[in-house]
């Protein structure tokens, strides 16, 4: 339920850079796979919040990327989509995480009526 | 008037969570000032975190202070305040974890010019996926897992167990009654978290606290 909150954020950070709240037609966001956000509870939350806010309706357009890790065992660099996937090479689940939990709000669309 | 289409996209480029890390770097700076050591106790709810750190006020004394994050009432607050320490009680009204600001409230609020103060105790809302994301300016996050919570929440909650310092597996005493396997545990935490330390607990019969809280004290001292 915390995507309420990054809902609000989201909208408190796009009123700042925007300076004004005008409808919105997309907002683009870029979530990691290990950031522990719900891509779809984060849309149904932030549909309501933008709405609420004076943002209109935007589509919430997410970027979900892959995570970075080490394997700890061979040393292997590899991606994954998510805290299960083990080393390719040697199979073991003991790794660094380097990236992966990453979430931004990358753009913002304006509706072209409102201008 | 916006005709052009490239002026109607605007480049945001901003981290959600910039805001409450940059609370936490405030809070970590004024406590780190003030030579005070902070936890950040994460669990979900009924796992023992106030009876933790009843047990850790009853061994820390006046040296530690307690923030309390719940949702509602003061009871947590009642208990460490009966147990012998300072504690402050953040009712969220509803939010299911603490982020950084409401820390830097309560520590506005907080009598933190004791020179005795050495340890700064948050216990975050129970709850395992939503704090992990808060960064509330601690220097060790303690991941608590209650024996009858069963052996297969390690996984099933990557995103906090994977950013923890300590595990500390709580209510030993009841292990001849359940089938938690306790290797297991501490492997797949090792996968998430590979430098992770592991307490075993009863903070009820009080078995392991004080080995615990001597490595808390270690770190600071």
């Amino acid at each position: 339920m915390h995507e309420l909150s990054l809902a609000h954020d989201m909208t408190r950070i796009i009123g700042n850079v925007l300076g004004r709240k005008v409808p919105l037609d997309r907002v683009n966001v870029t979530i990691g796979p290990l950031s522990g956000i719900s891509p779809e509870s984060l849309k149904f939350c932030f549909t309501e919040i933008a709405k609420m806010e004076g943002f209109g309706e935007p589509e919430l357009v997410i970027n979900l990327t892959e995570a970075k890790l080490i394997c700890l065992e061979c040393g292997t660099e590899y991606q994954a989509r998510d805290f299960y996937q083990g080393c390719p090479e040697c199979g073991s689940i003991s790794r660094k995480i380097l990236s992966g939990r990453e979430f931004t709000v990358d753009s913002v669309e304006i509706d072209e009526g409102e201008n | 008037m916006c005709d052009d289409a490239s002026e109607k996209i605007v480049n945001i480029a901003t981290p959600v969570m910039n805001k409450n890390d940059r609370f936490a770097a405030e809070n970590r700076k004024l406590l780190g000032e003030k030579g005070i050591y902070t936890l950040n106790l994460i669990s979900s709810p009924g796992a023992g975190k106030t009876t933790v750190l009843e047990s850790m006020a009853r061994f820390f004394g006046q040296r530690m202070a307690v923030i309390e994050g719940d949702v509602q009432t003061r009871r947590d607050a009642e208990r460490i305040e009966k147990a012998g320490c300072q504690a402050w009680q953040i009712e969220t009204g509803g939010a299911c974890h603490l982020d950084a600001h409401a820390v830097k409230h309560a520590l506005d609020h907080m009598d933190l010019s004791s020179e005795e103060l050495e340890l700064l105790a948050i216990e975050n809302v129970g709850n395992l996926i939503c704090p992990s994301g808060y960064d509330l300016g601690e220097d060790m996050r303690i991941g608590l897992l209650s024996v009858p919570e069963g052996d297969d929440k390690i996984l099933k909650y990557p995103s906090l167990f994977s950013t923890i310092n300590v595990l500390l597996i709580n209510k030993m005493d009841l292990i001849p009654h359940l089938d938690f396997d306790v290797d297991i545990t501490i492997k797949e935490c090792r996968s998430l978290s590979p430098d992770v330390e592991v307490f075993t607990v009863s903070a009820r019969t009080g078995e392991g606290m004080e080995e615990f809280c001597e490595f808390v004290e270690s770190s600071f001292s």
